[in-house]
């Protein structure tokens, strides 16, 4: 890290091919599209050799690209949002990244707002505590574990009624 | 139950898929171009200093004792590195015209005597013949004639990154920035800068391509499903039909990374693809014809050239490849900081045009990237 931070190619080549999978899966499961998963990650680790200066060596790389990547896909996703004229599908391309083994809960998840599948993901997919989510998503913990216990219940509901049906 | 829950989570997001190689490898070289410049540690910087100032201390005694016996006239200033030779652009042997950008500038000569030095643009095209060249000013996308002036302009709503003319002249496809400012939409206008229609209003920003006969155009589109598709046509490389009445659209696969480049055959109708890292030859079915990056990709005496393979082109660098006939066009890296344009047969290619400059891409919003086609360093003959 001390070594990339200098500008050293090598070191920071080291890193990219470290993070670069875990990052674009990141950016895969908020964003739901290949195209976008490029871009996010690309975009994000981008951002954070640039950035890499000013970065405190004392704590973990992953998490802060992470939360990089995070917010890149959500400003993305809430651009896309905001858009009138040119609506974009918001929820994942479901076809067929995860396989079909699970594709009612993949639905579900689909289903969720972008700031419930982010911390979703975040948690069950990068496997980032609570605390750090908060941490990455400049959010007061309480309102991450808030909003993943809301999205744990509309899963569990919307699970149910496809089990009814 | 939350519990269960939790599992199935997990289980499934950890089948997410792989990245694309080829999206990996681009990342990183963005992501390693944003370092910051090497920096040598303080220690060493220290060192280095107090030897230079010492240097210099012992070095301005010595003049000192030789100027005061009237040995030594001494004066402290720099010397500046000789400038590299700038060379204006000159037109090919053979060619109708040739038009290059470089640092975003717009130069253009043609056989009939036109010649432009120096107009900022983001995209250019020479119409069949090098008649008229189309570009990218601003939000417009407008039509010079061969005096120079403005035979039509166009607003394009957002910054035009590709034209293509159309073999017969009669239309012209051009990709530009959303207003919003973070996607690309294809259109085609006519020859004649009337009835602009949007074709489609979410591709990549890579050049599209007109099939010989110009009734179709290929290009990297980036929406999963179109809405004038039906039954949800998904993957991004389309080849759209213009005279079919419902405008029949072509899947292309399988893909494998970022399209760099497009090119139809001059003759028929077969498509050349570059991606990152291996070029496909697209007629009854695709078949990969070159592995690795290809460096850009044409045709020449109608047969397919790899820019990569061409005697007499670095290999690693070329910015921009173009091909016209027998006639092929490259803009690589030239001695000193600059820019070089290089053009005729294969064999005998010399530099038609020599600038100081650099590799620039376009700033695309969310993403920089920086294939073939969106390099602000451009060449097209005609």
């Amino acid at each position: 890290m001390r070594k990339a931070r200098r500008g050293d190619r090598e070191a920071a080549a080291a890193l990219f091919r470290r993070y670069w999978r875990d990052a674009w899966r990141a950016a895969f499961a908020i964003t739901g599209r290949r195209s976008l998963a490029d871009d996010v990650a690309a975009d994000g680790f981008e951002r954070a050799f640039a950035a890499l200066v000013r970065f405190d060596d004392r704590r973990p790389f992953g998490p802060w690209l992470h939360r990089i990547v995070a917010n890149r896909a959500l400003d993305l996703l809430r651009a896309e949002r905001r858009l009138s004229d040119e609506e974009l599908p918001d929820t994942p391309d479901l076809a067929p990244p995860h396989g079909a083994g699970d594709r009612g809960l993949l639905t579900a998840v689909a289903d969720l707002s972008i700031e419930r599948r982010v911390v979703v993901v975040l948690r069950y997919g990068v496997g980032m505590t609570p605390k750090q989510i908060a941490d990455a998503l400049d959010l007061p913990i309480g309102t991450v574990n808030s909003r993943l216990a809301r999205s744990l219940e509309q899963l569990r509901e919307s699970l149910e009624v496809e089990h009814v049906d | 139950m939350s519990t269960e829950l939790e599992r199935r989570l997990g289980e499934m997001l950890a089948e997410a898929p792989e990245p694309d190689p080829g999206a990996g490898e681009e990342a990183r070289h963005r992501a390693l171009r944003a370092l910051p410049p090497p920096t040598r540690s303080h220690r060493g910087l220290r060192t280095l200093v107090v030897v230079v100032a010492a240097a210099f201390v012992l070095l301005a005694i010595a003049a000192g004792s030789l100027a005061a016996v009237g040995a030594l006239h001494v004066s402290l200033g720099s010397k500046s590195a000789p400038r590299p030779r700038t060379i204006p652009l000159s037109l090919p042997r053979g060619a109708n015209g040739i038009a290059a950008i470089v640092n975003g500038e717009l130069s253009v000569v043609t056989k009939s005597g036109f010649r432009l030095q120096g107009l900022p643009v983001s995209a250019a095209a020479l119409s069949p013949h090098a008649l008229y060249v189309a570009a990218g000013i601003g939000n417009s996308i407008v039509a010079l004639r061969p005096n120079g002036s403005q035979a039509w302009s166009h607003p394009a709503g957002g910054k035009v990154v590709a034209i293509a003319w159309a073999p017969d002249g009669l239309r012209i496809a051009y990709v530009s920035k959303s207003p919003h400012g973070y996607r690309w939409r294809l259109s085609v206008i006519w020859g004649n800068g009337t009835h602009s229609k949007m074709i489609d209003r979410l591709v990549a920003p890579t050049m599209p391509s007109w099939r010989a006969d110009s009734l179709a155009v290929a290009y990297d589109a980036r929406n999963p499903a179109p809405s004038s598709v039906k039954g949800g046509a998904r993957g991004p490389l389309f080849i759209r039909d213009l005279a079919h009445p419902t405008e029949l659209i072509t899947r292309l696969r399988p893909r494998q990374g970022e399209v760099a480049q497009l090119a139809f055959a001059p003759r028929g109708a077969k498509l050349a693809v570059a991606e990152v890292h291996r070029t496909l030859l697209v007629g009854n079915r695709p078949r990969v014809v070159w592995r690795g990056t290809s460096q850009g990709i044409g045709w020449l005496d109608g047969r397919l050239a790899i820019a990569a393979t061409i005697p007499g082109l670095p290999h690693r660098g070329v910015e921009a490849f173009t091909t016209h006939d027998h006639l092929l066009a490259a803009a690589v890296p030239g001695p000193g900081g600059t820019v070089r344009i290089l053009a005729g047969r294969v064999g005998h290619l010399r530099t038609v045009l020599q600038v100081v400059g650099k590799p620039r891409c376009h700033g695309l919003g969310l993403a920089h990237r920086c294939t073939a086609a969106i390099r602000e360093n451009g060449v097209q003959l005609g």
